[in-house]
Formats: C-alpha cells, structure tokens, sequence
C-alpha cells in the first residue's frame, strides 16, 4: 500500500516551486497580453483556476478578495424590472458584451445579454473560496436561467440562445445546484438518463452517447453523480468496477484521457479526482504521477503545462496543483473531488448552507 | 483604419468594456482590437441588422473566434440578411481548416449544415480534418451526429478499416468501428460477433501492446459472456505466450471473473489469482495496488468461505 509520507521523502528531489506558482496566478489575475484574446469570453473561468489555485496553495492573502468579489457581482445578469429575462439569468464570462459596470440591480435590458451556465458555476465557486456569503446572488434567478438550458434529452447548453449539448455542462448545472442547495434548476433523472447514455462500451464515459471515452467526461459524469447524490442508484456494483479499471488504466506515468493517446497534466486531476471518488485513487503510483506533474512545472515563470518544455497555462496550473494535492503533496490544501474546491472552501459552503436551513426554518 | 474614423459608421456610439474599478483578468487589447470589438457591442446593442453588421462579424471572428456571442449574432444576421448558405459554408470550412478545436465553429457549421439540410460535403471535409489530426474529438462527433442525422452508415465501416490499416492504436477509430456496427448490424448475431472477435485478435497478433483493441474485444463480449464464447480463452492463453501484455493479462482475469460468477470452481480462482500477481510483480507494475486490490477481491467473492489470512475488514470495492 502507498503511505504517501514515506513515498514523498524518497522522491522529494524534484522540488516544488511554491511561490512561482503564486506569482504565477497573482499574474493571471493582473493583466494577460492580447494573445489570449480567445479567453474574454471565460474570464471568469480563468479567474477561478487563479483564485482556487491560491487557495490550495493556502496564498489567498496575496489578493485584494473584496474587490474581486464585486468583479464577480457585476458579472450577474440579474433580472430586468419586469422579469422578462429570467430564464436568461446566471453569471457572464465576462463584461464583454459592453453591458455598464454595476454590481446590483435591477438587471438592464439587452437583447443579447444572458448567462453562460459554466461562468454561474465558476462564478459561485469563486465567491465562495473568497469568502463571500452569496447573499448577492439571486439565487431563483440562477435556478431559472439553469432550467431553460436543460434540453429534453437531460443534457445542457451552456447559454439560453443555444450552442452545443454534452456532458460538461451537466457537471456545471449540478454544481450549481448543490452550491445552492436547490435541485429544483434540473430535472435530475433526465440528466441520470444521458450519463448513463456515455456510457461508453469500454466502461469510460464519453461527451453524449456513441462518443469516445475521455478521461474529462468520465468525471464530469462521476462527479455529477455524486453531486446528486445518486452514484450507487445510477450505476450497478459491476457497472463501477468496470469504471474503476477503465480509469485506472489511464495512469502511464502521469495520466491521459484516452487510451493510447500521451500524458497531460490535467488528467491527473479529473481521472484522479475520479478514482478518488471510486475509492481506488489509493492504488495508483503516486511517485511517477508526482514525478510527471513536477516535470511539467515551469521553473520560471511558475504554473504547469500540459507537456514537459511547454508553456504554462492557468488550467494546466491549477489542476497540476490539484493532482499534487490528491497524493498529498505537503502543505497544500486538500480538494474536494467533486465540487473541486479547497476541503476549506467546501467547509464554508456547508455553513453557509446550515445557515440557510436554519433561516429557512425560522422565516416567516 | 479604424472604425471610428469611417464616416460610413459615424452614426453608430461605440461601446467600450466596462469592467468597473478593479477588472479581473483583463486582456491588454490592442488599438485595432478594441475598436473591431467597441463597434461590435455598438452593433449588438441595438440589433443592428444591416450588411456593415454582417460584414462586421467577419472581422471580430477573425480576432477571436471562440467569442460565442459574435457567431450567434452571425446566425441571426444570416438569416435576417437571406444569406448564401452555400458561401457560408465555404466560409466556415476555411476558419475550422485554421482552428480545428474550437467549439464554436464546430457548432456552427452544424447549424448551416442543418439550415441546408444537406450533409454532402460533411464526410469528405471531416476526413480531411481528420487526415491532419486523426484523434480530433470536435470531428468524431460532427461525423457521429451528421451520420446518425442523414443516415449515412453505408461506406463508414469501409472508413473506419482504412483508418486502422493506417493506425490500428487510434482509439477514436475503434470507438467508431462500435458506434457503426451497433447502429447497423448489432452484434446479436453470432456470425457478427465471431467476425468482430476475429478481427480484433488479428489485429492483436499485428499489434499486441494496444490496449484499445482489448478493450473493443472486452466490450463487445463482457454483456454476452466472456468465457462462454467459443473457443476464445484457449486463443487468449495461446497469445499469452507470444503476444503477451498487460491489457491480455486483464482481459484473462475478467474471463475468469466471468467463469467463476457461473461455476466457482477452485481451479479457476487459482487462476485469476496467478494472473492478478503476474501483473501486479511483473507485468503492470504501475498497477501494483490496484491489481492486488482485485486479487483480495476475487479471493474475498469466490474464495473459501473463511480463511485467515484474509482481512475481512477490507470492504469489497
């Protein structure tokens, strides 16, 4: 059996360059040059990989939290006077539609201006790891705009004017409603019916039924459906072993997504993060899964690739840092696999949530 | 030249970002950028449906071609203009040609496609995607949807042979292979069966070390019986001593998993216990834990119904 401890010390040579990796995301959270332009409509995104990768690095002292907050806030496409647009409501990537900065409502009326169900997620995500208490979020709002994106085959879209329907989007829109404690937004056995649909004949899980397996759509299933609650309802005890051996084969040193397709960073967090979910992370060779990440860390400017000698992003930084952070890098702070947030981000929700309940019960 | 200084847009109030006192993430936008893009919020604030607006979004794409906003307004303008459809496909087959991972376009040459109703040109243009990067997930899933949409199974399995004469590791190609044959013939039959079971233990004499054509031959037995089909575990194990690999080790203990649930005989669970520590010393030493985990599980399921060396506290998943 692994015991991390003792494995860490013995390969604790590839050192772990922590403040790179904080500079690294204060950076990202700063100024980006124009050529990644074809990031404006996910800002908000960016910004979570940022902020979640602080706080696992216990670095979100380093940040001006309260003025990111309100950035966050004026990303909220509140409800118009007359409540036209609620089923346009949740979180903008970004202000790129050209909508005046205002972080309350009521809501301005735009005839293109609408959520985008993977900014409402990384929007909640990021207020809460910045210690914010959502009590600005019109949270009917969100569960409005989330409803309207759930088509009749269970899937999402991601925005109410209509895009493409997979997988991904149901890990958002169950996010969603657990953060919000509210599963009133998806019509939770439709949304069972497509996961199950992935199901691909090699046990993995593909973005829709027919698709090729994929380690990222593997955990947007699992995750989802332990976000619901519902893993062992939707999927038989053989049914999970398969999954187990399916994902388990994904690690070569690092891990992929595909079989015989090469490592990549990230995949050390969603297949991970996903056998951590399955209960069987704690047989995969933590040693070369550490040494892999490590030799996609950039020793300059921080932050990891998803190749060694490659540049650095922030998604492949953040979730290098997750994947440290599942075999029990030291002083990094544990994640939640599902939800993936800090553990300490997560005990905030739960509060926060308590607190609901309580006012709830007392409310008149 | 800018925008703001053509007379033929002087009527239009450009429209800057506003990300407020403390903007997160900003992206340090050139001139030229900002100008394309204050004229494009201009034009979307009041629905502009005119030519210049059309003409407009060309530009804007070209800047940033996963702005979703610019291709949904495109789509309106299409269709509010009386568009040429024909040219709108040409267009959209030059910008994936460029940026071939790109959700947006894919989307919506899937939308144009579906305005025409006419799937044509899509198996050729996917191909051809294809034959630069033949693991493109965005063009596996056009070809799935415009096959299963238009009906075009006829030639696909003919496709998919030829792609794994050219890489027979691409898993893409045997996930392909599944999704054609499951939507035609099915695999009932036993004649299709045994062909799919030949075929793929001819291309693991051509290949051995390729996990994806195990996992096809998994896949398409481990519903049916994996140890009920004729004469397959006596060719497994004759592979085993000259095609050897770990995904053949695996796939021999899900054979003996399956001969056990239907006859638990000791002779067996030997076996798959042999096997299980063969991969986890020798064979598939990165597995190691995993292995022996399933090792303690067969032992726990099948094995005597009380034996002390065994941890009964180790749940059985």
């Amino acid at each position: 059996m692994n015991a991390p401890e003792k494995v860490l010390e013995e390969f604790e040579q590839i050192d772990f360059l922590r403040d790179r990796h904080v500079r690294f995301f204060q950076r990202t959270l700063q100024v980006l040059p124009e050529r990644y332009a074809s990031l404006e409509t996910t800002r908000l995104t960016v910004m979570f990989f940022a902020v979640s990768g602080l706080d696992v690095l216990d670095a979100l002292d380093v940040i001006d939290r309260n003025n990111m907050i309100e950035w966050i806030y004026s990303l909220q496409v509140l409800p118009t006077e007359d409540q036209s647009n609620l089923s346009r409501c949740g979180f903008r990537g970004s202000s790129h539609i050209g909508i005046p900065y205002s972080v309350k409502g009521p809501g301005v009326l735009h005839p293109y201006d609408s959520g985008h169900v993977a900014m409402t997620y990384t929007g909640l995500t990021s207020l809460l790891i910045l210690g914010d208490d959502l009590s600005r979020v019109n949270k009917q709002a969100c569960l409005a705009g989330l409803k309207a994106l759930q088509l009749e085959d269970g899937s999402f879209c991601a925005v109410p004017e209509g895009s493409e329907n997979d997988i991904r989007f149901i890990y958002c829109a169950a996010c969603i409603c657990y953060m919000l404690d509210d599963w009133s937004g998806m019509d939770i056995q439709k949304a069972i019916e497509y996961i199950r649909g992935s199901m691909s004949y090699d046990n993995g899980f593909g973005q829709g039924a027919g698709l090729e397996s994929h380690g990222g759509w593997t955990f947007c299933a699992i995750a989802s459906l332990c976000l619901m609650g519902r893993l062992e309802e939707a999927l038989s005890q053989r049914e999970l072993d398969r999954i187990r051996r399916w994902c388990i084969m994904r690690q070569q040193s690092g891990f992929h997504g595909r079989p015989n397709k090469p490592v990549d960073t990230c995949y050390s967090f969603w297949v991970g993060a996903t056998l951590e979910l399955l209960d069987v992370f704690q047989y995969t060779n933590y040693e070369k899964n550490r040494n892999y990440i490590l030799s996609t860390q950039d020793r300059l400017v921080g932050g990891f690739a998803k190749w060694p000698d490659s540049h650095p992003d922030p998604l492949h930084a953040y979730l290098g840092l997750c994947g440290l952070s599942l075999i029990g890098e030291p002083n990094l702070r544990k994640v939640h696999p599902a939800l993936n947030i800090t553990q300490r981000a997560f005990q905030h929700l739960q509060q926060l949530q308590q607190t609901w309940r309580d006012n709830a019960g007392t409310c008149t | 030249m800018f925008y703001r200084d053509r007379k033929e847009w002087a009527d239009l109030e450009p429209v800057p970002q506003d990300d407020g006192p403390n903007p997160v993430v900003k992206i340090a936008y050139s001139e030229k950028f900002s100008d394309v893009y204050d004229y494009f919020r201009a034009l979307l604030k009041k629905d502009e449906r005119s030519d210049r607006a059309f003409a407009l979004t060309a530009e804007a794409i070209e800047l940033n071609a996963a702005n979703y906003t610019v291709w949904h307004y495109r789509r309106v303008l299409l269709q509010a203009l009386q568009k040429d459809l024909r040219e709108e496909m040409r267009y959209i087959t030059d910008i994936i040609e460029e940026q071939p991972k790109n959700y947006q376009v894919w989307h919506h040459r899937r939308m144009v496609v579906e305005w025409l109703n006419d799937p044509s040109e899509e198996l050729e243009f996917i191909a051809d995607i294809l034959s630069q990067d033949a693991k493109n997930y965005h063009a596996w899933q056009h070809r799935q949807w415009v096959i299963q949409e238009y009906k075009l199974w006829d030639n696909e399995l003919e496709f998919v042979e030829k792609l794994l004469e050219e890489d027979v590791r691409n898993n893409s190609v045997w996930n392909q292979r599944h999704f054609v044959i499951s939507h035609t013939t099915g695999y009932s039959s036993p004649a299709i069966l045994d062909r799919e079971v030949q075929y793929c233990l001819n291309q693991i004499r051509k290949a051995p070390h390729n996990e994806s054509a195990w996992n096809y031959l998994k896949g398409i037995l481990q519903d049916r019986g994996m140890s009920s089909h004729p004469g397959l575990l006596e060719q497994v194990l004759e592979l085993k001593e000259t095609h050897c690999s770990p995904y053949l080790l695996a796939f021999l203990v899900d054979c003996y998993e399956d001969a056990l649930e239907n006859n638990n005989q000791k002779e067996t669970l030997n076996r798959a216990l042999e096997v299980c520590e063969y991969l986890a010393q020798e064979k598939d030493t990165i597995r190691k834990e995993y292995w022996l985990f399933l090792q303690r599980s067969l032992e726990s399921r099948f094995g005597p119904s009380f034996d002390p060396t065994v941890n009964y506290c180790a749940v059985y998943y």
